[in-house]
């Protein structure tokens, strides 16, 4: 609410705003000058800040000028957005300690410190507001962001100045201000126009006990944001730019700016939106004392979309470009109902070789091409009602027991854990858990079996952590935070016949799946297992299986890539196992899991028989390193696996499944 | 990808870690021995690693020599001579993991800018009795010759991955060594890109991270001691910095300790060689 009486601080009075600041127990955070640039940082004063100084900036080019006047902020916007304080670059996540078999993860968090930012633009301010709702998006939010967040009061500054890698216009979150700050201020050359926002802010401004600003000088701070609306004009015209993106991703020109692009992540560093976050682990030499913090990433790393075993889901620059602005100006807004651009610039100014996201938008999805409607995922918002809330925090770990091991191939073993945790006991099959022993990276391991006093957990070692946790012995701890994701809908197969397709180790978290069937047998149609392996010594849970295969009401056929003289069953893929099939799919509801491929050509398999999109489940890979939506890299379209999968309908996925690089 | 020891599965445990002392050595060929004292700084942490593996070999630390066989052999210096060919193919057949460590053993090194020249005149050039010296006519990465599993790259090599990778060595789990670009480091550090600001020419975007964006926190271009990034696009920064540069001097930036390395020695040799094969710099390239 924008205090209606508008306030007048004289230049010379500016020092006695910070004294308020300071007063109020908060440190100054505001743009100053180093290495000929603006950044944010700590002022002691306001003499620190950039009197005099303007910047002149064009793709891959920014230098500060001399304005030819005495202003402090004709700057316009720093180097580095706001985020470094709502979001810092590295901020540390746990603390694991061992000892002997007893493991304990502790979340570490620090008090946030009670900042002011002072100098905040229109479009830092949209920022801030759309990191938040990032950050705290689904059913688990970041208590680290929300925290720092809310410890800062935000002296904002409506520009008076512009520079030609501005497009706030565009992106209709500026010049003015327009709420999301505490206090506004609009300079002009014997002062500010000061405005309060906020309670917190009107506290600090009726101290000062300034006089009204006078009708004239209001005029001219309105006639100066005008003049800077009307400099930048309208260079990026957004009207249904969302679907003309999703219309252009096999657009030629993603290759071509892929060619000029670097994927060195400075557009999306300097992005005051960008959120994406790694996870590093460190420990000591004796793996007794782990630690991991969280670092900034970028969809331009590399290491982003790769999964276990070294596959990567965008291995093109030309997939990470797509991503980064498939993102920011479409699928940002199924994600949070909003532009993921605020029109700053900085990806313009800050790119190493001047790649201009203005030219490439108008180039990939020109204003007025037509944006027919095409099959894309519909929003996770729309597209069904939301998953119930897990009931456990991102920093919320929980330490199992193991009870039993059971070696179910050379190189797959499953952990029985005992814990009394409810919301662990209170899983859905299909759900999944981070599992974290110290020093050791922290794979999602999709749960097996809901046991009434535990959790069996299935894991293949495919690296050291999966080695790590299929290594412990009876007795030994691990560290848990889950459940995670959203599970199998087993309600909706109420009345159906159940088809169910495992390939691998994929068959674990189909295993929660099928006993939740069978508990309830009656209630259910035909059932059906379709079991493929590489070879017959990779089959899982081969007794249960058997003891599944011999009861009356339920179908098990299996198959295997490649097989000895051992094996008198079939040798082939697993779509060959429905060659013989000449049940109706209309009346089934399929469940799958296993590598990609396999459930793409399974998928058409079962469109064949009649199965219909909606009725056909599967859970993706995806690299899952939170757990919870916030480090970025689960992305796939408009989703993220880990929060709004991994169990999707391919109804849902429309063409974004199986797509290649997205 | 970097390996790690052991390999079988279930051995990457704590327990079998333990089990067993790693026999490390450290062995140089055409090198200046900066990475091997890189292992020596990490001083006080170097005993307690002492205690969790063997170091069998290691001439710049200990008079105790081995000829093998190394759990972990990790090699400086590029491969310069005929004798150093039969002796990284002896070395390698006593290893399970051998670490090339340093631009030199990585890329070659910034004596494998004499690749580019004749090997005779660069022999009478340097030596006056150039028969007495039997070298090979190029310098090579270690890579040229023998499998390698892991790579420490830098010149010198980075004390913070080092630890890393030693740590993660003696406790059984994958070394995090990343392959992005020095950009990232230089973001999180909150340096102002020197690139953009100041327009000094910088190959942080096509370089590989582990340095911590040393020589750009102190106002300096990147000069791409780490060797190319993973999908480094050296021929599009190429492009961008040519604009007010001639073609020598684009070419002469990527031309420096790792300038062997594929994606650099593309960059140079589309900008006629490294400096001094270089035609006198008279046209300029932007157009």
């Amino acid at each position: 609410v924008v205090a209606a009486a508008a306030a007048f601080l004289p230049r010379t009075e500016l020092g006695r705003l910070f004294e308020a600041l300071v007063a109020d127990g908060r440190r100054v955070i505001g743009p100053t000058v180093v290495d000929g640039a603006v950044v944010y940082d700590e002022l002691a004063s306001p003499a620190e800040l950039p009197y005099g100084w303007r910047a002149e900036t064009a793709p891959g080019i920014y230098r500060l000028e001399p304005s030819g006047r005495e202003r402090a902020f004709d700057y316009t916007i720093g180097v580095t957005a706001w985020k470094r304080y709502t979001h810092p670059s590295i901020v540390p996540l746990s603390r694991a300690h061992r000892e002997g078999n007893q493991v304990v993860v502790e979340s570490v968090a620090d008090a946030p410190p009670r900042l002011a930012f002072f100098g905040a633009r229109a479009c830092e301010l949209a920022a801030l507001a759309i990191q938040v709702r990032a950050m705290r998006a689904g059913p688990l939010g970041d208590a680290d962001h929300a925290a720092r967040r809310d410890a800062a009061l935000v002296v904002a500054v409506e520009c008076a100045t512009s520079t030609n890698t501005c497009f706030c216009t565009s992106m209709g979150t500026g010049p003015e201000v327009d709420g999301g700050a505490d206090i506004v201020l609009s300079e002009l050359e014997a002062g500010f126009v000061v405005r309060t926002a906020s309670d917190a802010g009107a506290a600090i401004v009726d101290g000062l006990e300034l006089r009204p600003a006078a009708p004239s000088e209001k005029d001219r701070v309105a006639a100066q944001v005008a003049a800077v609306r009307t400099a930048i004009g309208d260079p990026v015209p957004t009207e249904g730019l969302p679907t003309r993106l999703r219309a252009a991703l096999d657009h030629p020109r993603w290759a071509e700016v892929a060619d000029r692009c670097l994927a060195c992540a400075n557009c999306t560093l300097v992005c005051p939106t960008c959120f994406c976050t790694s996870v590093t682990v460190a420990s000591d030499l004796d793996n007794i004392d782990g630690t991991t913090e969280r670092t900034w990433d970028s969809c331009f790393s590399a290491g982003f979309g790769r999964v276990a075993g070294d596959a990567n889901f965008r291995p093109k620059v030309r997939d990470r470009y797509r991503q980064w602005l498939t993102h920011k100006f479409s699928t940002w807004w199924d994600q949070f109902g909003s532009t993921g651009c605020v029109g700053c610039g900085r990806c313009i100014a800050w790119c190493p070789v001047g790649i201009d996201v203005r030219e490439e938008l108008l180039a990939i999805a020109p204003a007025g091409a037509p944006s027919p409607p095409i099959p894309w995922p519909v929003s996770p918002a729309q597209g069904r009602a939301p998953a119930p809330l897990a009931v456990v925090g991102p920093a919320t770990h929980v330490t199992a027991t193991v009870r039993s091991v059971t070696f179910e191939t050379l190189d797959t073993a499953t952990l029985h854990l005992a814990t009394s945790d409810a919301a662990l006991l209170g899983a859905r099959p299909g759900q999944f858990v981070m599992a974290e022993l110290p020093g050791f990276a922290i794979p999602p391991i999709s749960i097996s079996r809901i046991e009434p006093d535990g959790l069996a957990l299935t894991i293949r070692s495919v690296g050291p952590a999966t080695a790590a946790l299929t290594g412990l012995t009876p007795g030994a701890e691990v560290s848990l935070r889950g459940p995670l994701g959203r599970g199998w809908p087993v309600d909706a197969a109420f009345g159906h016949d159940v088809v169910i397709v495992a390939g691998g180790i994929g068959l674990a978290p189909l295993r929660p799946l099928i006993d939740a069937v069978l508990a309830d047998r009656p209630r259910f149609g035909a059932v059906r297992l379709y079991l493929g392996a590489r070879t017959p010594r990779d089959r899982l849970f081969v007794a249960e299986m058997s003891a599944l295969a011999s009861r009356a009401d339920v179908e098990v056929a299996e198959i295997v890539d490649r097989a000895g003289p051992e094996w008198f069953g079939r040798v082939g893929v697993v779509t060959q196992l429905f060659d013989q099939a000449t049940w109706d799919g209309s009346r089934a509801i399929a469940f799958m899991c296993g590598p990609e491929r396999m459930m793409q050509a399974t998928a058409s398999t079962l469109e064949r028989l009649g199965v219909r999109p909606a009725a056909t489940w599967l859970t993706l890979e995806r690299n899952m390193a939170c757990g919870v939506g916030t480090c970025g890299h689960c992305q796939l379209g408009p989703f993220f696996v880990c929060r709004d999968g991994p169990v999707f309908s391919l109804a849902e996925l429309g063409t974004a499944f199986g797509r290649e690089g997205l | 990808m970097v390996a790690s020891l052991p390999t079988e599965p279930g051995r990457h445990s704590p327990r079998a870690a333990a089990a067993k002392r790693p026999r490390i050595g450290v062995v140089k060929f055409a090198s200046c021995d900066g990475c091997q004292l890189t292992i020596l700084d990490l001083e006080d942490e170097l005993l307690a690693i002492a205690e969790k593996v063997e170091i069998v070999e290691f001439a710049e630390a200990t008079s105790r020599r081995s000829a093998g066989p190394f759990d972990v052999l990790f090699v400086e210096g590029s491969i310069s001579t005929p004798d150093q060919v039969e002796e990284i193919a002896r070395l390698r057949a006593v290893t399970r993991l051998l670490v090339t460590i340093g631009a030199c053993a990585t890329a070659g090194g910034i004596q494998a800018i004499r690749n580019w020249l004749d090997h005779e005149q660069v022999r009478h050039a340097v030596y006056p009795e150039p028969a007495f010296v039997d070298s090979l006519a190029m310098a090579h990465p270690v890579a040229d010759f023998v499998h390698v599993d892991a790579e420490l790259r830098g010149c010198p090599i980075s004390p913070g991955q080092l630890r890393e990778f030693l740590i993660a060595l003696v406790t059984g789990r994958r070394p995090q060594l990343p392959d992005e670009a020095v950009c990232l480091e230089c973001k999180r550090r909150g340096v102002v890109c020197v690139a953009v600001a100041r327009g000094i020419p910088c190959l942080g975007p096509v370089t590989r991270t582990g340095c911590g964006a040393l020589c750009p926190a102190y106002g300096r271009g990147c000069y791409g001691c780490f060797g190319p990034r993973e999908s480094a696009n050296t021929g599009a920064l190429a492009a961008w910095l040519a604009d007010g540069r001639t073609t020598a001097e684009v070419g002469r930036l990527f031309a420096g300790f790792t300038a062997w390395s594929a994606p650099f020695r593309t960059v140079i040799d589309a900008h006629g060689g490294p400096p001094g094969m270089t035609p006198e710099p008279s046209e300029t390239t932007d157009a």
